[in-house]
């Protein structure tokens, strides 16, 4: 049986490997534990802006997100739920900023404004939950979230050269 | 494909550590020296360090800067801009001149036109005809260049396309016409890298004769937006035979206005303020703010928008222009901002970096006449959206053209192609600053071409030849491919017509303006509807002045009905 660690690792490989393959403003969406079957992504629109791309005033891109989700169960099958609900979430998971209701298809939500954001579909007994409380069904890393750390790299260590 | 590099599926699965480590000392070289001691012949980010295998290595152009051998003392020093106004039939005497200028106490010899940086603001009246007699007295050729005015081919200031250049010592008449109200700028079309980083840049100011074409406003200020490379008291010289910085363009580390390394204005309580606010740094995008204060989005480069808007903040890429409105309500004093997020590509993460542009002061006196009721007024300009409705049915036709912005490269450092190849797993919309500033001044524009395809035929920047009819509404579609060696974002600057915005991504642009450079975002399709009035000969390039001198550049025919 896979440890959890090895689980991971997987999940993280293909996600990896989806990133290969998608535009830059694409967020593959990973099945929580509960609903194995469900899968979908996510796309950064640039929010409307007489500027062409949406900034808040100290620079960081705004973008509509627009969520394709597929193989969700009707959320009561996971308990006392009745809505998915997608959440803009830092990667520390300290804040959640609610989006919207998401449902099987394309459902475009609110605004994301974060530099690096999690996009996280929980199932909730209420469409427009103050905070978060049911199991996690979808999750993936904005793009950004990708971004490397060179920190150890050879090129920065005068290696290679 | 994107790649997914072996180190960085290594990292992810704990095969490395990603614990924080000191980077390795830096070698001592000859030359200038940063301020952290280390050796740096250009100014680097805050805690950015310079990749060892760059350390040591030169541009492969020999260093140009304006007035080599001249005895400064004997230049005059640089004055603010005037205010010229001119009636239909005058004619200016413009003369492209070296300069002395002191900025932060250091003083430098540079370019400016009259004597004065910027050049002379030239207000006109909407369709009125002036004659300008452009002197060059620079140690360059040089032209000059009418940003954004829909004028005579004959006299659009392109070296090679509309005339020669003028050599130094020559003259050349121009004919300008101003048929459309707003604020434009002027500016050499030959090594801009150089010249218009030197001071060689100015406004026109064009008034309707509609006293009502704006909302009221109690003061008009014209804010001129550049940077410039400074390390110690030396300017960063620049290429002689190709540009420098060729990959993103120089970002300056001092940010001027109106040439100027701060700005201040004193203002009454109440006042409104009308900013003419124009971009003509070489590659900074910026993003403009007053804290605490609010701000109303009038007009764009060659109209007004179909309605005025409130904006937290205005992003200017390289040669738009933007015309905001202010109100100072409450006495105290207002920081003038740009407020971006830089990326440090050394640690992974997002930098919040402000820079104070200047100061805007509020005397507790009050201001007459209060136009406070008005500013909080949402006009909607019903004659703007009556012409543009006329354009309408051509909105959803299929793209007439198509280009796709990417780039090709030769002979960069090793150390730079191993960088810039696994350093891809994310590239920001827009980049505002430059994170890795020593790979980028390593590459010229003899290693690096920036271009402009045409995904029909193939052809490539100036071995593109596009012809089209005189009246003709061009539907061009612009792709800027985000898996090319270097993606980033491109202003694409179309010479002597207008054109609409009508989608970005597929979205439908909610608020229609009319412009004449646009910015496309890494990875955006913008779908662009020109207007092909204007007969003649006229180019389509990335205003970023480094990709221009990088060969990102064509030009479009528009010939008889």
């Amino acid at each position: 049986m896979m440890t959890l660690r090895g689980r991971a690792m997987q999940l993280a490989l293909v996600a990896l490997l989806w990133r290969g393959v998608a535009g830059p403003y694409d967020i593959v969406l990973l099945p929580g534990p509960r609903v194995p079957g469900a899968e979908g992504d996510a796309r950064l629109l640039f929010a409307s802006s007489p500027f062409g791309v949406a900034v808040t005033a100290d620079g960081r891109h705004i973008y509509d997100i627009r969520i394709t989700a597929r193989g969700l169960p009707d959320p009561r099958t996971l308990g006392a739920f009745r809505n998915y609900v997608a959440w803009e979430v830092t990667p520390e998971l300290d804040r959640w900023h609610r989006l919207g209701v998401v449902r099987n298809g394309v459902t475009t939500v609110g605004q994301a404004d974060w530099n690096k954001f999690l996009v996280v579909i929980t199932a909730e007994p209420d469409s427009a939950p103050a905070t978060h409380s049911g199991p996690t069904v979808l999750h993936g890393t904005s793009p950004s979230g990708w971004l490397q750390t060179f920190l150890t790299h050879p090129l920065f260590r005068g290696i290679s050269q | 494909m994107r790649p997914v590099t072996p180190w960085l599926l290594l990292s992810l699965c704990g095969g490395l550590p990603l614990a924080a480590q000191d980077p390795p000392p830096m070698p001592d070289m000859p030359g200038m020296r940063h301020d952290n001691g280390m050796s740096m012949p250009i100014p680097m980010p805050k805690g950015m360090v310079m990749l060892p295998g760059l350390v040591g290595l030169l541009p492969g152009v020999s260093s140009f800067l304006p007035g080599e051998g001249v005895n400064p003392s004997g230049l005059p020093l640089a004055r603010a801009s005037e205010i010229t106004p001119l009636k239909s039939g005058d004619t200016l005497e413009l003369t492209a001149q070296l300069l002395r200028r002191t900025i932060n106490g250091k003083t430098f010899v540079m370019y400016g036109f009259n004597g004065q940086v910027p050049g002379p603001l030239i207000r006109v009246a909407q369709n009125a005809t002036i004659t300008v007699r452009f002197h060059n007295r620079i140690d360059l050729p040089s032209s000059v260049h009418w940003h954004g005015v829909r004028l005579d081919n004959r006299f659009d200031g392109v070296p090679g396309v509309t005339q020669e250049a003028v050599p130094s010592g020559g003259d050349f008449s121009y004919t300008v016409h101003f048929p459309d109200a707003g604020i434009y700028w002027y500016h050499p079309h030959v090594r801009e890298d150089i010249e218009q980083a030197m001071g060689l840049y100015g406004n026109m100011l064009v008034d309707s004769p509609d006293p009502t074409y704006y909302s009221p406003a109690n003061r008009e200020q014209a804010l001129v937006l550049s940077d410039l490379m400074i390390h110690g008291d030396t300017l960063i010289p620049f290429g002689r035979e190709a540009a420098d910085f060729a990959l993103m363009g120089r970002v300056g580390n001092v940010t001027l206005v109106n040439g100027e390394p701060e700005y201040a204005l004193t203002v009454k309580r109440g006042e409104v303020v009308r900013f003419y606010l124009t971009n003509v740094a070489s590659s900074r995008t910026w993003n403009i703010s007053i804290p605490g204060v609010p701000m109303k989005l009038l007009a764009s480069d060659v109209s007004r928008f179909e309605r005025e808007e409130r904006v937290p903040s205005v992003v200017l890429a390289p040669a738009e222009r933007y015309i905001v409105e202010a109100r100072f309500s409450q006495p105290g004093r207002y920081p003038v901002v740009n407020a971006i997020q830089a990326i440090d590509h050394y640690r992974g993460e997002f930098i919040a970096e402000v820079d104070t542009l200047g100061w805007v002061t509020v005397d507790a006196a009050v201001v007459s006449p209060d136009h406070g009721s008005a500013f909080t007024t949402l006009k909607a300009n019903a004659a703007v959206s009556a012409e543009i409705a006329r354009y309408r049915p051509y909105f959803g036709k299929a793209p007439d053209k198509r280009i796709t912005l990417t780039v090709a490269t030769n002979a960069l450092p090793l150390t730079t192609v191993q960088f810039m190849s696994i350093d891809t797993a994310y590239f920001h919309p827009v980049e505002w600053v430059d994170g890795m500033p020593e790979m980028n001044w390593l590459s010229t524009a003899k290693q690096v071409r920036w271009i402009l395809r045409d995904d029909s035929t193939g052809a490539e920047n100036e071995a593109i030849d596009w012809h089209v009819k005189r009246g003709s509404v061009v539907k061009l579609r612009i792709f800027n491919d985000p898996k090319s060696f270097h993606p980033m974002q491109h202003p694409i600057h179309l010479h002597g017509q207008r054109m609409l915005v009508v989608s970005r991504d597929g979205v439908p642009t909610a608020n229609l303006v009319w412009k004449d450079t646009v910015l496309i975002p890494v990875g955006s399709t913008v779908d662009l509807l020109i207007d092909a009035s204007n007969p003649g000969e006229w180019m389509l390039h990335c205003h970023i002045a480094e990709h221009l001198g990088a060969g990102m550049m064509m030009t479009m025919h528009v010939g008889t009905p």
